[in-house]
């Protein structure tokens, strides 16, 4: 790789993995792991097991790489999904191992507001972050319930106590919402 | 379900919160509605922007040189696993000679010691070796390990065992599936296959009743027809989907375009 890794897309990256380029993956990891393991350590509130799925996530974007489809997706999206994914899959793991006592004395943290300080200087966190304040908190909540606990609609209605019909609304006006919020804001992101 | 009420789904499909069956539906209709399939890419985007309500948070360093460490551990070793032949002693003959030049190295680096300062070049030079070799030897030791894992999955009493039978493409092909619900693990152990094409591949998939096929891994064969092919599999693959390969061109497909060389009957 020639040019400065910060200054090659996403996507070219990507498709260099796909062709054995270990510098590719190592400009991708450079690039997202405080993002990824930030995701994946909320997801697992353990930071062994969360350094071993992030080793696992970029293990699966180097096999994988082929499969990433630019017009079907962007290239972030297929990162974070992979990450996530892995790191639910050992979220169901752990949690058969009563690890989730420990993570639901943490539920109440659900409020992007103090999503820590360092978070704070990323431009891009931030516009997702006020975006994600706009949004009403029924669906907001609706929507990380979903995304960080692996949680399905009706599993989100058993636990929050209310109907599985008004969950469903909720989590579909709330990601359109944020999806409509985002786009205004920034073409870059979405 | 028409459009409409597939529609609704999608946001949910996005953040993966849709039970196994709807999310089947889901999926097996945007694979034939353009409209529903750009709408959830752009859900997607906007769940995946979701991580940013995480914390940043910085893995050890020694996470990245783990990382790359073990890609070149995978770069090394076939994606596809070659039939272990049928003298089973090679293993042992391959770790008395990594065996017997380590020891060879090693001398080597003793004698090389004793010279003077222009001789640490080469010393350089057998220290690479040295290190190369260990590192064959740890995927050679990772090959086999992977080896015995399929070969326990295809005696495991838990797996569930399926014969895939020829079609009159290659009619003396065969092959055998194993798969273990538990772990999601699962085998194809393939004999007869024609070699692969120089642009093609040959392809698994998933086939659940009534819905699209589900893209698997991609292989090659080469001249004696066989392969093994070792993976994480869907759920699908334990209940009464087809299990099938086709030809493909080079890297695969995400729906399949070629001959079915292989397929497990209809459940």
């Amino acid at each position: 790789m020639q040019a400065e890794p910060s200054q090659i897309a996403d996507a070219d990256l990507l498709r260099a993995v796909s062709r054995g380029d270990e510098s590719a993956l190592a400009a991708l990891y450079d690039r997202y792991r405080l993002i990824l393991f930030g995701l994946i350590l909320r997801i697992l509130n353990d930071r062994s097991e969360a350094e071993d799925v992030l080793q696992e996530a970029f293990l699966q974007v180097w096999r994988r790489a082929n499969d990433f489809d630019e017009p079907r997706g962007r290239a972030f999206t297929w990162l974070v999904t992979i990450a996530r994914s892995r790191a639910l899959d050992r979220l169901r793991v752990l949690s058969s191992r009563a690890r989730l006592i420990e993570a639901d004395k943490q539920a109440v943290s659900y409020e992007p507001g103090d999503a820590g300080q360092e978070a704070a200087k990323s431009e891009r966190g931030e516009i997702v972050r006020q975006a994600l304040r706009e949004l009403p908190n029924e669906q907001r909540r609706a929507l990380l319930l979903a995304y960080f606990e692996g949680l399905t609609q009706a599993e989100i209605a058993e636990r929050l106590g209310d109907p599985l019909g008004t969950v469903k609304t909720r989590m579909r006006s709330g990601l359109i919402k944020l999806r409509d919020l985002l786009r205004d804001r920034s073409r870059d992101l979405i | 379900m028409e459009h409409a009420g597939y529609s609704e789904l999608l946001a949910a499909q996005a953040v993966d919160a849709l039970d196994a069956a709807e999310a089947r539906a889901v999926l097996a209709h945007v694979e034939s509605c353009a409209e529903c399939r750009r709408e959830l890419a752009g859900l997607r985007d906007a769940a995946a922007l979701l991580a940013h309500a995480a914390p940043l948070a910085a893995p050890d360093d020694d996470v990245r040189a783990r990382i790359l460490q073990a890609i070149r551990g995978l770069t090394e070793s076939p994606k596809v696993l070659p039939l272990p032949s049928s003298s089973n002693g090679w293993p042992n003959v391959l770790r008395l000679a990594a065996a017997i030049a380590f020891v060879a190295l090693l001398l080597g680096l003793i004698v090389l010691w004793r010279r003077d300062a222009a001789s640490r070049r080469q010393i350089t030079e057998v220290t690479r070796q040295l290190n190369r070799q260990q590192r064959e030897l740890q995927t050679e030791r990772e090959n086999l390990a992977q080896q015995a894992a399929a070969l326990a999955l295809l005696t495991s009493a838990d797996a569930k065992k399926i014969a895939l039978a020829a079609t009159t493409t290659a009619q003396n092909a065969r092959a055998t599936f194993a798969y273990d619900e538990k772990s999601r693990r699962g085998i194809l152990v393939i004999e007869g296959l024609p070699p692969t094409p120089a642009d093609k591949a040959y392809q698994v998939w998933v086939i659940p009743k009534g819905l699209a096929p589900i893209p698997g891994r991609t292989f090659i064969i080469s001249n004696n027809g066989r392969a093994i092919v070792a993976d994480n599999f869907p759920l699908e693959a334990g209940s009464s989907s087809v299990i099938a390969v086709t030809l493909e061109p080079k890297g695969g497909s995400g729906a399949p375009t070629g001959a079915i060389y292989l397929a497990s009957p209809a459940g």
